[in-house]
């Protein structure tokens, strides 16, 4: 088969497990959970052999919608960006699916959950191979509909389907600014596929800031930058593999891939266009650090710090490129050093994007676990001592910890740090903020570390806590595994040599001394303040600070008040102009009309034989002035 | 000579058509039909057609108009079904006799048909008769085989519509 | 002398008053009746077209209406004597089911 039938299979094969359990295995959740993991696992395999053999940049594209001089074709893209996307997507993808299977065993809607699993993948792997705008738009929109679907798993109740709501509805938000971006795009370059558009930027050209802010709008509603990050919280109500998976890993990270994807924009774009993204991503990273501080949610600390570090993401992407110095040899006739410029922020965003998924989705694997064996109990001050129920999920959590901390050797700190460089070489006031948002990292999740492991059991089901069986297991230690040994680039060989070389290189010494410091600071005053106890210590000894970090700047607030006072009022006038003057005088009032002529119609037919009589009359008559010349 | 009597019979065809317009009774005015066939007839000798002026009385008078007064006679039209026309419908009635009157006019002047030729003298009946027979069995022999065929169905229509049919009622 | 013109104008003027008597009675035998009237007028001017232009295939036609009527005769009042049975009436007014 050719790499692109391949890459077709793969593609199809989650979609043909979602419609294959949607029509035909809604009550058998046992045989629809593994017909998804079968599906996972084919994805995964295929994925491997795209990826490890090298098969890269295989031509696929079919023309599939023409309207006149506009054609909307599906291809595939597949270079090592994609190849390092599709690596993160399908490894991640297939632990959660594994976890999952020991998670959701009791659920009696399982089937339905893992058929939104499938679409979820299905979509996902459509993003990462999309080789134009429209594609990627239309699996975009998909991403977002499978991630409304798996919040909303357990929509009897009412907060996770206002939570789903919420999430699509200000994805849509964002997806708004990015039709409007590909629109703009199109109708500058005539194309909207990523090839052409990077070739015409080739020789040097520009265009208007505005095209990739738009294209960045999208990437802000989907990786929840400000001001659209009120959805990611709330998210949290879905099951915590959909979190894992979607809102920690890979769907939030659609929106930094697709960052990267559109580079060469940016690029050619004037330098406010990268320091507009540098910003939001620097201010949604410190600000959702200090919200993390004051949760008690296990999960919503873990969402506010999955926030934090799509911040960092982006601001990495938008500190833009560096300048490498290559220096000639000895013998050559050029005596100065060639300088060129790298697009350093692409690769240090999909570096921490790739350690990211690690250890995020093990960070929600591993609280998964430990909710699972709280009997869902997902209050952190009710939990404690759960280091000696829970053995491996404790050396793992422990793991990913110190990973997001940035304690070398582990994954976090190679990524990390490549950002903290970029930072320090670019601006040293992002880097101060970047620094401190480090800090507050290290803080908080030694915090939750401390609180739900450490100390004694503070609740009843943290007594009865057990350990997870094989199927929770697995995954857990998969992605220990990768956490810890992720950050050395040598594993992946040559396969993603394309990204990983953008990565902008630091003094190892110095990384490590700053890191050192970030640690134990951070982490040091965290397990020193913090006593387990059944309330936050924080709380406690400063309530105002407290308040503050929880209030979370009242943004939510201010949404809400938007929706209800302003945007609700206005929906009323509408609907009350669509009732009367639509419904009422357009439609009716046209209705009325034809079934006037109805009755007038009818009204002829008196049933008289006369009456009939006299139309034959009057047939006659235009007959004959028909026939004597009378125009018509 | 011939022209007063042309003047005379028309005069009286046209009489005898107004008796059946307005007449009340369906028995006079079946008889006034019956007198104007025979106007008409006259008609038709003036014409020298007296082979069909004898067919007109035997065939429609004789057969058709006796038909009528057979079935008027059984239907039992009673007497106090003599309403007075309503006004309405004469008015109406009259305008569309105008548009009628009108429009035949309007065709016959623009007919403009030249001079009249006479009437080609009368030949001897059995002679006549020969000459209608030999059009009828080879120029017209298709319409008189579908002729015969229409009789046909016609009497077979006369007879279906005259059953009773089972479940429906009569009603009283 | 009397003309074609003539004759036409007599049938017109007898085919006027058939249709005048349609439109006016209320009876539908004598409704019927002058439909006939209006067919004989046809046959009139038919004879008078053949005479005046010497041939004989107006007459023909006459035959072939003259058959035609009486079968037509015949099937009509069996149609009104089945209408009787059910109505009970003749009245054309009265015979309106096909209303609205």
């Amino acid at each position: 088969m050719t790499p692109a039938q391949l890459a077709t299979l793969m593609l199809l094969l989650p979609l043909a497990s979602a419609v294959l359990i949607a029509l035909f295995l809604r009550r058998r959740g046992a045989l629809a959970a593994w017909i998804s993991v079968a599906a996972a696992t084919g994805l995964a395999l295929i994925a491997g052999h795209l990826i490890f053999r090298g098969l890269r940049d295989f031509p696929a594209s079919t023309e599939w919608l023409r309207f006149g001089d506009f054609a909307v074709s599906l291809g595939f893209k597949f270079d090592d960006l994609a190849a390092l996307m599709l690596f993160i997507v399908a490894l991640v993808g297939w632990c959660v699916h594994v976890f999952s299977l020991g998670y959701m065993r009791d659920d009696p809607a399982r089937a339905r959950y893992f058929a939104g699993l499938s679409v979820f993948m299905f979509s996902m792997t459509g993003i990462v191979l999309a080789d134009n705008l429209f594609m990627m738009f239309i699996f975009w929109e998909l991403v977002g509909f499978s991630s409304w679907l798996l919040i909303n798993h357990w929509h009897e109740r009412q907060a996770p389907s206002d939570a789903a709501k919420k999430a699509f509805i200000v994805n849509r938000v964002g997806d708004f600014g990015f039709l409007l971006g590909i629109i703009w795009c199109y109708s500058t370059f005539h194309s909207v596929d990523l090839t052409t558009i990077a070739d015409k930027l080739h020789g040097g050209a520009t265009v208007a800031a505005a095209i990739p802010l738009l294209l960045f709008c999208g990437a802000v509603g989907k990786s929840a930058q400000m001001p659209l990050h009120v959805w990611l919280p709330d998210a949290m109500e879905g099951p915590t593999p959909v979190s894992a998976l979607i809102h920690a890993a890979t769907m939030v990270a659609a929106g930094i891939y697709m960052l990267c994807r559109i580079e060469p924009l940016f690029a050619a774009a004037p330098p406010v266009a990268l320091d507009v993204v540098m910003w939001i991503g620097v201010i949604t990273a410190v600000y959702a650090a200090f919200c993390a501080v004051a949760q008690r949610d296990i999960k919503k600390v873990l969402a506010y710090s999955t926030l934090s570090q799509l911040g960092y993401m982006v601001a990495a992407f938008g500190m833009g490129s560096h300048e490498v110095s290559l220096h000639p040899g000895a013998n050559s006739s050029f005596p100065d050093p060639w300088v060129v410029m790298l697009p350093a922020g692409v690769g240090a965003a999909m570096f921490h994007l790739t350690t990211h998924a690690f250890f995020k989705a093990l960070l929600f694997l591993g609280s998964g676990a430990v909710i699972h064996a709280c009997h869902h109990e997902q209050d952190i001050f009710a939990m404690g001592g759960l280091r000696k129920k829970l053995p491996l999920t404790f050396m793992t959590f422990t793991i990913a910890v110190l990973a997001i901390s940035g304690l070398p050797p582990f994954a976090g700190f190679w990524s990390k740090d490549a950002i903290l460089g970029l930072a320090l070489e670019k601006n040293h006031l992002v880097f101060g903020i970047l620094a401190v948002t480090a800090v507050l990292t290290a803080f908080y999740m030694i915090r939750l570390w401390k609180l739900v492991f450490l100390g004694t059991p503070r609740g009843e089901s943290a007594e009865h806590a057990h350990e997870v069986g094989v199927a929770m297991g697995l995954p857990l230690a998969i992605l220990a595994t990768l956490s810890v040994v992720g950050g050395f680039t040598v594993i992946y060989g040559h396969s993603f040599a394309g990204v990983l070389k953008l990565v902008p290189s630091v003094e190892l010494s110095k990384a490590m001394v700053q890191s050192l410091v970030i640690f134990i600071v951070g982490a040091g005053s965290a397990f020193a303040f913090y006593q387990p106890a059944a309330t936050d210590t924080l709380e406690q000894k400063s309530p105002g600070l407290f308040a503050l970090l929880a209030s979370k700047l009242f943004i939510d607030e201010a949404y809400n008040y938007y929706v209800a006072k302003i945007q609700q009022r206005f929906a009323m006038l509408l609907n009350f102009l669509e009732q009367i003057v639509l419904a009422g005088i357009i439609i009716r009032g046209l209705a009325g009309l034809v079934g006037l002529f109805g009755l007038g119609a009818r009204a002829l037919h008196t049933g008289r034989l006369s009456a009939y009589v006299y139309w034959f009359l009057i047939g006659v008559v235009l007959l004959w002035g028909f026939a004597a010349g009378w125009a018509f | 000579m011939a022209d007063l009597l042309f003047y005379i019979t028309a005069a009286f065809t046209v009489f005898c058509a107004l008796g059946v317009v307005f007449n009340r009774n369906a028995v006079n005015a079946a008889l006034c039909l019956l007198l104007s066939l025979v106007g008409v007839a006259v008609l038709f000798a003036l014409l020298n057609a007296y082979l069909l002026a004898v067919l007109l009385v035997l065939v429609y008078a004789g057969a058709v108009v006796a038909l009528f007064l057979f079935i008027i006679m059984l239907l039992d039209v009673r007497a106090d079904q003599k309403r007075p026309f309503k006004l309405v419908s004469l008015i109406a009635s009259v305008a569309g006799l105008a548009l009628m009157v009108g429009g035949i006019a309007m065709i016959l002047r623009r007919g403009q048909l030249t001079a009249s030729p006479a009437p080609a003298a009368a030949a001897p009946v059995g002679s006549v008769l020969k000459s209608y027979a030999e059009l009828l069995f080879t120029t017209y022999l298709l319409p008189v085989e579908i002729i015969g065929f229409l009789l046909l169905i016609a009497m077979l229509g006369v007879i279906v519509l005259c059953k009773k049919f089972e479940g429906l009622e009569d009603v009283k | 002398m009397i003309g074609l013109n003539d004759y036409l104008g007599l049938s017109a003027l007898l085919f006027a008053i058939g249709f005048f008597g349609v439109l006016l009675r209320k009876n539908t035998l004598v409704i019927y009746m002058c439909l006939e009237l209006m067919l004989v007028a046809a046959t009139l001017a038919l004879v008078a077209f053949s005479r005046f232009n010497g041939i004989l295939d107006g007459d023909i036609f006459v035959f072939f209406i003259l058959t035609v009527a009486a079968a037509e005769v015949a099937v009509g009042l069996a149609i009104i004597v089945a209408l009787y049975r059910r109505r009970q009436t003749v009245q054309v007014d009265e015979l309106n089911s096909l209303k609205n």
